[in-house]
């Protein structure tokens, strides 16, 4: 059965109408307590996490190391999960790293400028002019975000199968449109679909097996086989290449592992000029 | 069930099979090049200016804004003369900016993957595929800027719509499914309230095609046929614009009073 993936502007509304679709399916519904296990497991504080999946980088704040390092533990322990199939997947920003698996039904759930500036008036007793702002800015905020983050902008409509205007389409409605359309032929999860899953799960794990060695190395899993690559000079390159394969080789499911190096021509630019 | 349903797509996106699948299925009225075929008619301009005028994007010097706001004034007029009646699915250009604050009105949207609609252009014409993309692409941006710079939205922002289908996984019949599932709702209902809504746009519009050849710098709003004309200058109205507002008043139905307000801001929901 299929995996539902939601995309929101409010976490709040689309894990109500996740719940529902849940309900509705008897599916599992997956949302951002499954964070408080990722935290767990990698020993973490949990609002790290949250703040990883709603704000980018900054000076100030979170740096960009961890950011990346964890929306990488995020994905590996949602991927996990989501290889069960029939699960409702919301706030995790799974709409991002699921593209091209066909079993997954990818929804973006909106609400009109005007509604949402009238609901920030009115909580944060601001002009309609000033929410109106702040709506602006949190789109942009947004938009950012998934750029920086997965590379794609989670706004554009044409990453999604279904966009539901949900100041208009009352959760209901939507949730019976959802229901519906889990239904069709094209969402059931094929043998390829499933291998597409598999494959996108061992990546996450690989990644966050190399994470503290090889926080860049660039994965991608095909079957069993895994290929590997990272930068590195001439001189690291044996060492590089079975430290890789001593850290990949023992996880489970990787059979074959293929490291690629990618001379790192900056690092060899500084040491040539010593 | 009455409602109006406008229907937003790019070109070979297979927006118009859906629309008219909708229209058939509801028992609705389809329409689209009609609307330009009425405002020619009514306004006597050749249906290719009207067609320039919804399709090309404005040029860098802005030397033919004044004439597209013409014929778009006309275009709008011609069209909400049309949907006032109901029961209408509209698939043509902007038709969600064009009828927008009309609460029975859904808004939806089409999209397809450039490389479907490449293939469905190849079908219709004899061009290669680079051909066809860069077609394609070039089509869109004009859209995509005409929109923009004479409404400043941008028509691929999805939260214009109330709901965007993309036909890849989804056929079209699943896209008719969900659109005649949504049109069904209470909220897009005809009530008297948005029936009157509708029919006071479609005064308005009719008030600033009237005008807006020779008084391009006005903006139009009706209420109950209440009509207010708003001018930006300060000064006394001519005798030409005052003789046009008496014919107006007189050649236009559901006029019940008609002012002229004049230097005053003009009210957003004004046309």
């Amino acid at each position: 059965m299929p995996i539902i993936a939601f995309s929101s502007d409010s976490y709040q509304k689309s894990g109500e109408i996740a719940v529902k679709t849940a309900e509705a399916l008897g599916y599992k519904c997956l949302d951002r307590k499954i964070l408080r296990s990722v935290a767990a497991k990698h020993d973490i504080p949990e609002e790290n996490l949250i703040k990883a999946l709603d704000e980018t980088p900054s000076f100030m704040g979170m740096s960009s190391k961890a950011w990346k390092r964890y929306l990488i533990y995020i994905q590996e322990v949602v991927l996990g999960i989501l290889l069960d199939d029939n699960v409702v997947c919301h706030g995790l920003a799974a709409h991002l790293y699921l593209l091209g698996i066909s079993h997954v039904l990818k929804v973006r759930l909106f609400e009109g400028r005007e509604a949402r500036a009238g609901i920030i008036a009115k909580q944060e007793r601001v002009s309609r002019e000033k929410a109106k702002k702040i709506v602006r800015r949190k789109e942009k905020q947004r938009k950012r975000w998934s750029l920086e983050a997965f590379g794609r902008d989670e706004t554009d409509p044409s990453f999604y199968d279904m966009s539901i205007n949900i100041s208009q389409i009352d959760p209901g409605e939507a949730v019976s449109m959802l229901v519906t359309a889990t239904g069709y032929r094209k969402f059931k999860p094929m043998t390829y679909s499933m291998e597409c899953m598999r494959e996108r799960e061992l990546t996450g794990r690989v990644r966050v097996a190399l994470l503290k060695d090889f926080p860049n190395a660039m994965v991608q899993a095909r079957g069993s086989a895994v290929v590997v690559e990272i930068k590195a000079l001439k001189r690291e390159k044996s060492r590089k290449i079975s430290a890789v394969k001593e850290l990949v080789g023992n996880i489970s499911g990787v059979h074959h592992v293929e490291v690629h190096i990618i001379k790192d021509i900056f690092r060899e630019a500084a040491e040539s000029g010593r | 069930m009455m409602a109006i349903i406008t229907i937003s797509r790019r070109s070979y996106s297979k927006g118009k099979e859906v629309a008219e699948k909708v229209a058939n299925r509801l028992g609705y009225d389809c329409i689209s090049r009609d609307v330009l075929l009425d405002a020619s008619k009514g306004f006597n301009i050749p249906e290719v200016k009207l067609i320039r005028a919804i399709h090309d994007a404005p040029s860098i010097l802005g030397r033919f804004q004044h004439i597209k706001q013409v014929y778009i004034a006309y275009i709008r007029s011609a069209l909400t003369q049309r949907v006032k009646a109901d029961n209408i699915v509209y698939h043509g250009l902007a038709g969600h900016i064009l009828l927008k604050g009309i609460p029975h009105v859904l808004k939806t949207r089409i999209t397809i993957n450039l490389e479907d609609r490449i293939a469905e252009e190849i079908k219709r014409k004899p061009i290669g595929k680079n051909e066809a993309r860069s077609l394609l692409l070039k089509d869109d941006q004009e859209r995509r800027k005409w929109t923009k710079s004479l409404y400043g939205k941008d028509p691929w922002d999805s939260t214009l719509y109330d709901l965007v289908i993309r036909i890849h996984k989804f056929s079209v019949d699943d896209a008719v499914n969900f659109i005649c599932q949504a049109v069904g709702l209470k909220q897009f209902k005809t009530t008297d309230v948005s029936q009157h809504k509708m029919d006071d746009l479609a005064i308005a519009c009719q008030v600033k095609a009237a005008l807006v050849d020779e008084f391009y710098d006005v903006a139009v709003t009706s209420e109950y046929g209440n009509v207010i004309i708003y001018t930006k200058t300060d000064e006394r109205p001519g005798h030409k614009f005052k003789q046009k507002v008496k014919s107006i008043e007189n050649k236009i139905e559901g006029i019940n009073n008609l002012e002229v307000h004049k230097g005053v801001p003009y009210p957003p929901e004004a046309i």
